[in-house]
């Protein structure tokens, strides 16, 4: 008799690899075919990844059609199986999968939506913070600010990409936009993608703005920021920035760095 | 109504979350799957606290892997503990399954050997949760489509030992006792008159779908139909052996309009009222 560790591991096996033979020993012939008998295991095995996949990525199955999405379900969840007893977890490699199977190619965007889609899902679950009080930067020093390092809010994500993935987004959503033809050739994308009140916002940042908050992000402290952002060619307002990032709530608190 | 009385509930999904709450029909309870309120901010949690305000609820759990041979996912657990602390919720409950090993998930009720090494192994770590949690915790029987050659004892003798020797109480599902009973080729009162009574706190009712295998008629616990009438009259003996038991009608798939799950949750109760004038 096969210890239990022994004999999960070649059920697993036979799910995964369709090695029925590793396991089918095991089963009880009982008027059928054991296979048969594990196959309904590995048709719900796929078929619960797939439908959470699709429920996290619903542009990218409209974008390559349910059958094609079905099979690079099959092929992603081969190389990235669930890790973990609550499913909503196994999108996050999704966008690297793609990029790694159609980077560079006429699809290569797909990857890019899907890092929208996947941001918009993380912003959908992430906790609550405090709005940020900015009485608490009156006792900063002004000759300090350049010190200064903000917090992030956890509902709010920077994405950005070299095709106007954001237009893709609104063409595959019922709407005005909605089946809209867009050129790919037609612009870039830097956006913070924001839950607010339970609906998810996309606000488009200008090149300098996205430049300081994914300084920010990172948590460079606003000096360093402001240089990342002054780096491009187009008109900064630091202060208008910092204003409209505090409107939004996409920063919640600030601490001054205890080394310079 | 008294929380712990025994009355009827139903499974509440996500597409009746906003007619649920503006409606509030009147149901003794409410029960939702955990891992859909794990994360820690967004709509998810501010219905589940909406819906707690004014129904007791209880925490069904498919992703525990309690049968597994890898170590218990401490982080899993948190998460059940932490939403346990947050909404208070009158039962928690997880499956006779495993659905993991060597860290890779595959998200689904998997069958046990019921072997003394299993049995010793599951009883340990229904411990392990017990404690973990502060309180007792029900093990559903699940639904399978095939059994191992080396089970050394039944699934009903499985299920009663494990409560016995962990102290769990048992949520029993009459679909998967008819799923089962069709599918191993067994005589489900056999089942039933093997489980002890005081130990079964919940009961589930749910449909099922049919697949051929061959020329072999398998039942599929979809949950996505409604109660069949084999299952409903399964109820009644089961009611008739374990006495008036909060009952729970569940559906996951193809889900029908919420006033579908409240008619059959009103059959429940028919049911319930009957038993309890019985008991009287």
């Amino acid at each position: 008799m096969p210890t239990l560790r022994k004999l999960q591991r070649r059920f697993a096996a036979a799910l995964f690899a369709d090695a029925d033979e590793s396991v089918s020993e095991d089963v009880r012939a009982d008027g059928s075919d054991a296979r048969a008998r594990l196959g309904i295991y590995r048709k719900q095995l796929h078929a619960a990844f797939a439908r959470t996949l699709a429920l996290e990525f619903p542009v990218i199955e409209r974008l390559v059609g349910g059958e094609y999405f079905q099979r690079l379900g099959r092929d992603f969840q081969a190389v990235h199986p669930s890790r973990a007893g609550d499913l909503h977890h196994i999108g996050a490699p999704f966008g690297a999968f793609l990029k790694q199977r159609f980077g560079g190619g006429p699809y290569d965007y797909l990857a890019d939506v899907a890092e929208l889609e996947w941001a918009l899902q993380e912003c959908m679950v992430a906790p609550e913070a405090p709005v940020f009080d900015l009485h608490a930067l009156q006792s900063v020093d002004p000759a300090r600010y350049a010190d200064l390092h903000f917090e992030f809010h956890p509902a709010c994500r920077l994405v950005s990409s070299r095709y106007p993935t954001l237009d893709i987004w609104r063409a595959n959503q019922a709407g005005p936009a909605a089946n809209e033809i867009i050129d790919l050739a037609s612009g870039e994308t830097r956006v913070l993608v924001q839950r607010c009140a339970q609906v998810v916002d996309f606000h488009v940042l200008s090149v300098p703005e996205f430049a300081l908050l994914e300084k920010i992000v990172q948590d460079f402290c606003l000096g360093a920021a402001f240089e990342a952002a002054q780096k491009n060619d187009a008109p900064f307002d630091l202060g208008a920035t910092l204003r409209r990032c505090v409107a939004l709530n996409a920063v919640t608190a600030a601490r001054v760095s205890t080394t310079r | 109504m008294d929380a712990q009385a025994p009355c009827s509930g139903i499974g509440l999904r996500s597409q009746h979350h906003a007619e649920f709450l503006e409606r509030r029909p009147a149901l003794g309870w409410v029960e939702v799957h955990s891992e859909n309120f794990f994360a820690r901010g967004g709509v998810q949690r501010d219905v589940l606290a909406a819906v707690r305000a004014h129904y007791p609820l209880s925490l069904h759990g498919v992703g525990l892997s309690i049968g597994s041979t890898d170590p218990l996912n401490r982080s899993h657990l948190a998460q059940l503990a932490r939403l346990e602390r947050d909404f208070n919720p009158i039962l928690v409950s997880e499956h006779l399954a495993w659905g993991s090993v060597d860290g890779r998930y595959m998200n689904d009720l998997l069958p046990l050997p019921y072997t003394a090494e299993a049995l010793r192994h599951t009883a340990a770590r229904v411990g392990v949760v017990q404690d973990a949690l502060g309180r007792q915790i029900l093990i559903e029987n699940v639904s399978s489509y095939l059994e191992f050659k080396d089970s050394e004892m039944a699934e009903w003798e499985f299920l009663a030992a494990l409560a016995a020797e962990s102290g769990c109480a048992i949520l029993f599902d009459v679909n998967n006792l008819h799923v089962n009973a069709i599918n191993h080729g067994f005589d489900p009162s056999v089942y039933l008159n093997s489980i002890p009574p005081h130990a079964v706190r919940e009961i589930h009712l749910a449909g099922h779908g049919v697949e051929r295998l061959g020329t072999r008629k398998l039942l599929i616990d979809t949950h996505a139909a409604p109660v069949c009438s084999a299952v409903w009259e399964l109820y009644g003996a089961a009611l008739e052996r374990f006495g008036p038991v909060r009952t729970l009608i569940e559906w996951d798939a193809d889900l029908p309009a919420l006033d579908v799950l409240i008619a059959e949750a009103k059959k429940i109760e028919q049911a319930l009222q009957v038993r309890r004038a019985d008991a009287a």
